[in-house]
């Protein structure tokens, strides 16, 4: 009978123990409503791949944003979730890093319509390592974001194809943006890998 | 012996303790501007099934059970309820830009279709938070058909 008892006390506790750490969290949440941003410098610190020199520079980091895109475009293509995430989580360290002094004027409201929505998808994708639907869910919003980047601050020096594929999505069809012109579909992956044509080249 | 008897003795001095220290409840009557019902022609049917499985951590107004004033079950839902409204808050849904909007829209649709929401914890003791097939279908094709309005008047 004790030991019920002694045991009941240790779980409650343990459980207590558990939440008080994160009830001060909640708090600090509540207070500030853009905690996105907040979550987002933490994650930053888990990647320290993307380079500093384009933000420390001053100028706005296109290329890297495209590069970290591709990247995670291409592991979907392999059906590679644990890539994906690595690599959406390194997109989020390279928006985070984003100093709003380095976007002119005339693009600041585009700019400002996509940043909130991709830094969502870069950090669901990060958060979904073990599920690559999901991942790919996310993507095909991801994608049509950075199409509208790409229009506004250019392709970062790199020719890029603007694919679709009418099987993806469920049937609905989707975009996405390549750094080649051979089809790699990173909706479907290894189950079709070459669905989908160029409707655009993006020079 | 005593002194399991000494152990059982704070960790209940503990769990009284712990019943004083109570987090704020999520509750307002008030209606924003921003309000989901607000900006959308939500038709009554989505809306019910909304307020009934979505809304205790996806707006300003949960609804508490009874066990909601027991520690540490309140804290627990404090964080359930500020991590649901950081990811997608009805009563605020308006503040979000328009691109973000329809991402959220589809997400709901994704969310429901792959069964992640609403969590697993919270149907096992919110029966009423279990959608039925022809519910999820509603929600998924008003979600989408609403999401697919937004894009194409862009």
């Amino acid at each position: 009978m004790k030991n019920i008892i002694l045991g009941a006390a240790i779980a409650v506790t343990t459980l207590a123990a558990c939440n008080s750490g994160s009830d001060k969290t909640t708090d600090a949440k509540q207070s500030d409503m853009h905690s996105d941003t907040s979550m987002a410098m933490h994650q930053q610190t888990t990647d320290t791949t993307t380079s500093k020199t384009a933000a420390a520079a001053g100028v706005f980091p296109a290329r890297e944003i495209i590069a970290g895109y591709l990247q995670l475009k291409n592991a979907l293509a392999k059906d590679n979730g644990q890539d994906a995430a690595a690599a959406g989580n390194a997109m989020v360290a390279t928006l985070a890093k984003i100093d709003m002094k380095t976007i002119p004027e005339q693009q600041m409201k585009s700019y400002m319509e996509v940043a909130d929505d991709l830094k969502e998808h870069a950090e669901h994708i990060g958060a979904n390592a073990g599920k690559i639907e999901h991942q790919r869910e996310h993507f095909i919003m991801m994608s049509k974001d950075m199409t509208d980047l790409v229009k506004t601050f250019g392709n970062g020096g790199q020719t890029l194809y603007k694919d679709f594929c009418p099987m993806a999505n469920d049937g609905k069809g989707a975009i996405w943006l390549s750094e080649v012109e051979e089809i790699k579909n990173p909706y479907l992956g290894s189950k079709m890998p070459d669905c989908g044509t160029v409707k655009e080249t993006i020079k | 012996m005593s002194g399991a008897k000494k152990i059982v003795w704070t960790l209940l001095i503990v769990f009284i303790a712990m019943q004083f220290v109570q987090p704020v409840h999520n509750k307002s009557e008030q209606v924003l501007a921003t309000d989901f019902t607000k900006i959308y022609p939500v038709p009554d049917s989505i809306q019910l099934i909304l307020k009934r499985a979505c809304y205790d951590c996806h707006s300003n107004n949960s609804n508490y059970p009874w066990y909601s004033n027991i520690q540490p079950v309140a804290w627990m839902m404090a964080r359930h309820i500020s991590n649901g409204k950081d990811k997608l808050n009805f009563s605020d849904f308006g503040s979000y830009t328009n691109r973000r909007q329809i991402s959220k829209l589809k997400g709901i649709a994704n969310q429901i279709k792959d069964d992640e929401m609403p969590i697993a914890s919270y149907k096992l003791m919110h029966p009423k938070a279990r959608l039925l097939e022809a519910e999820k279908e509603m929600i998924m094709n008003w979600m989408n058909a609403t999401a697919d309005s937004l894009s194409s008047s862009n």
